[in-house]
């Protein structure tokens, strides 16, 4: 894994409203949601993941190309 | 690739508890086997009730006042009514307030707005400056907090609410149990009970929490999935709560060890139950009038009162409170 920079095939990860975005090349490596998550640092039990527009468990597999939107479950207030 | 437990569809939530899967379909029935078992473990309504949903206009009120809205359609002797607290926050509570009156406007729900500015005369906004400048030493969820609490019994009462819903959930509540042991607060944490009152106070509204036992990821699906997630606004003055910090070790242990917060819960339940045992050491004294607004207190003059005092924006109260501290 690396972040990329170029044209590379990556996967983009985005908090919902823009806050914060992320893209990783995984190359042929497909890992789970919540390793994804770990990766950049993030715990799966604090969002809700769509990934490609459907929203589906910490569990799913990944891989580059993917879009994955996150809801953020800690609101503030 | 996990596959719904039951039906065998793509999966939206995995308990991690009891490792089962869920699609959409099976995670809402999931969801509402869940609240209504709350409901009646707890004994939260009778047949025939008021109900006044506490709204923020956040994912977890707006998905309680859906929940119930849809659940009173099945029981004839239940009314629904929402109310939202307008502490004054700019570029915040503006947003909240619209998707709550969407919200309210799609599931034809009676609401009221009340704000801190009508009945107080001040924004939180305001009050902040004002305690800034007195160098009082509260941070800004104390302010609103305690407003907050004073307006949504006030203001359910007048509404006719015979039970007042807020929408906490199992985070939130264990969140605020391990801020009260932190703070030796044995009397609040007694109150983090699922149903709480009626205290032995004609104007004290009986309170629930129906997502008492269901984690705030839960809440958040099922706004996701029920289109009432709103644009992702945070409260400007949550990060100087220390909340803040324990919701993030908790849920860091809840990774590494799940069922860390239904373990909490449940050493939470215990605790209230043994407090119950030994009230009088826990509470001091009955519950009481306030001597300057008549709203139930736990002391002479109540906190949100105390509070307008030591701000100084109180006017013809003034005199009396001075009195009352004076004979203390």
């Amino acid at each position: 894994m690396f972040y990329s920079y170029g044209v590379t095939k990556v996967v983009i990860i985005r908090i919902v409203g823009g806050s914060k975005e992320w893209k990783i090349s995984l190359g042929q490596e497909r890992i789970r949601v919540k390793e994804l998550l770990e990766k950049i640092g993030l715990l799966s039990n604090e969002y809700v993941v769509v990934k490609n527009g459907q929203v589906v468990s910490e569990e799913k597999t990944v891989s580059d190309d993917d879009e994955i939107v996150l809801y953020p479950v800690v609101s503030g207030g | 690739m996990v596959n719904c437990s039951i039906c065998g569809k793509p999966a939206v939530y995995v308990n991690r508890i009891s490792g089962k899967a869920y699609c959409k379909k099976h995670f809402l029935e999931y969801f509402d086997k869940k609240v209504r078992r709350t409901i009646r473990k707890y004994k939260m309504f009778g047949p025939k009730e008021h109900i006044v949903i506490a709204v923020s206009g956040g994912k977890d009120s707006l998905s309680l006042l859906h929940y119930m809205v849809k659940l009173s359609k099945r029981v004839p002797g239940w009314k629904i009514s929402a109310l939202l607290i307008d502490e004054g926050i700019k570029g915040y509570r503006e947003y909240t307030k619209e998707d709550f009156i969407r919200v309210c406007n799609e599931l034809e729900v009676e609401y009221r707005i009340a704000s801190f500015k009508e009945y107080f005369g001040y924004t939180l906004d305001e009050i902040i400056k004002i305690g800034k400048e007195k160098k009082l030493p509260y941070q800004p969820c104390s302010y609103c907090g305690v407003f907050r609490r004073y307006l949504l019994n006030k203001v359910a009462r007048e509404m006719g609410a015979t039970v007042l819903a807020t929408a906490h959930n199992l985070d939130d509540i264990i969140q605020t149990f391990v801020m009260n042991i932190i703070n030796n607060s044995w009397d609040k944490i007694m109150r983090l009970a699922p149903v709480t009152g009626p205290l032995d106070h004609p104007k004290f509204v009986r309170r629930v929490k129906p997502f008492y036992e269901i984690l705030e990821k839960e809440t958040t699906l099922y706004s996701i999935l029920n289109n009432l997630y709103p644009k992702f606004v945070e409260c400007p003055y949550a990060r100087f709560n220390i909340r803040w910090m324990i919701r993030r070790q908790i849920n860091e242990l809840e990774e590494k060890y799940p069922g860390t917060k239904y373990s909490l819960l449940r050493s939470l339940l215990k605790i209230i139950s043994i407090l119950e045992k030994h009230k009088e050491e826990v509470i001091q004294g009955e519950i009481k009038t306030c001597k300057i607004c008549g709203e139930p207190s736990a002391h002479e003059i109540c906190r949100a009162c105390l509070y307008r005092y030591e701000l100084g924006i109180m006017k013809e109260e003034k005199k009396k409170v001075e009195e009352l501290i004076g004979e203390r």
